[in-house]
């Protein structure tokens, strides 16, 4: 792997008195694809909230390029380039595509470049920029919080459950894009409960289950047998 | 010249995590300072009532007064910046709360407007 950009060390974390996350433990690479994958219930979106700083674990270390970030505000990690995709949408439905973007302006960034970098990526949004977001489809309300995310320039990219509700086709072009962002430098860290399309242009994969780590690798060698251990609860051999 | 400019921002990336302040955000002083105007609220309300007390035993004159400005009068001058505090810090959180549910409840209603219009769409079509 090459040096970490993102580290999560012995990260415990949960909600109240129920721990969700019991001594995690991963790194992100620069300029690498991470997948963490599991079942539901198996702590993945919770390990991005303490990764965005939204929860603030209860005990480990959060290692952000180089210097111990545990329980730096999320609005300070996302300003310093720390930019998440949360699950679901990340974009307001009743903006225009035009006008989500003007909200990536926040970083000091102009509308003219914001716009530019959206439009040459996704040219589709640029024939609907004056459309409302939340009449677009569900891929392209995907595209659009991608293209507003990598307005702001992120140094580490998070995606939460990107193909949600999205069709397979839709959802294997997103992720060629993702795999090009990555090929840009940004480091990408995704979160999935489908594994397949996933592991296509993930270099490496974190397999969890009941908020530990079951399994780790280079993703091409993630097998059936240890996916369906976690899915499915039984051991993988 | 694709990997300088990521180099670049890789830089600038670790020196702002380098510059990142830790600890004691803005969430924590809000909430001590809401806890501060509680304290300072109920500790007014006591010495108020104490000085009256202590005002009405006795019928020194002199005594009275002093019990007045070192009770009643601090007392209600913390009453008045706790509930100055409070109301502050305990709106700031509400206001807050409120935006999110705005966003939230707006989020739902186009989704009902999209749902249908979609419907219209599909009878129109038939």
């Amino acid at each position: 792997m090459t040096e970490p950009i993102l580290e999560l060390r012995n990260i415990r974390a949960g909600y109240g008195a129920i721990e969700v996350l019991h001594d995690l433990s991963f790194a992100v690479g620069r300029g690498q694809v991470v997948v963490l994958l599991g079942p539901n219930g198996a702590g993945k979106s919770t390990a991005i909230k303490v990764v965005s700083g939204l929860l603030r674990p209860n005990s480990g270390q959060l290692i952000v390029a180089g210097r111990d970030v545990t329980g730096a505000r999320p609005d300070a990690l996302a300003r310093a380039g720390l930019c998440t995709i949360p699950e679901g949408r990340g974009i307001f439905p009743n903006l225009t595509v035009r006008e989500n973007l003007v909200m990536a302006t926040f970083t000091g960034f102009k509308l003219a470049d914001v716009e530019e970098r959206a439009y040459s990526r996704f040219p589709r949004l640029s024939e609907r920029r004056n459309q409302l977001a939340g009449t677009m489809s569900g891929g392209e309300q995907q595209m659009l919080s991608l293209a507003r995310a990598l307005a702001t320039e992120p140094a580490i990219l998070l995606l939460d459950e990107l193909s949600m509700g999205l069709a397979p086709k839709i959802v294997a072009e997103l992720y060629e894009q993702v795999a090009s962002i990555a090929d840009d430098g940004v480091s990408v860290l995704v979160v999935e409960q489908f594994a397949r399309t996933v592991l296509g242009v993930a270099d490496w994969a974190v397999v969890l289950a009941h908020g530990t780590v079951q399994a780790a690798g280079p993703a091409s060698e993630i097998g059936e047998d240890v996916l369906a251990g976690a899915y499915l609860g039984s051991s993988p051999t | 010249m694709e990997s300088e400019v990521n180099d670049d921002r890789i830089q600038a990336f670790t020196q702002e995590i380098g510059e990142l302040k830790l600890r004691g955000g803005r969430g924590d002083r809000e909430r001590i300072l809401l806890v501060i105007g509680v304290i300072a609220l109920v500790a007014g309300v006591v010495l108020a009532v104490l000085g009256g007390f202590q005002a009405s035993g006795t019928t020194d004159l002199g005594d009275q007064v002093a019990f007045l400005a070192t009770g009643t009068f601090i007392g209600l001058a913390l009453v008045v910046l706790g509930t100055a505090l409070f109301i502050r810090y305990s709106v700031a959180r509400f206001m807050r709360f409120w935006l999110v549910r705005l966003v939230h409840e707006h989020r739902s209603e186009t989704d009902r407007v999209v749902a249908a219009l979609k419907e219209v769409e599909e009878k129109l079509g038939r």
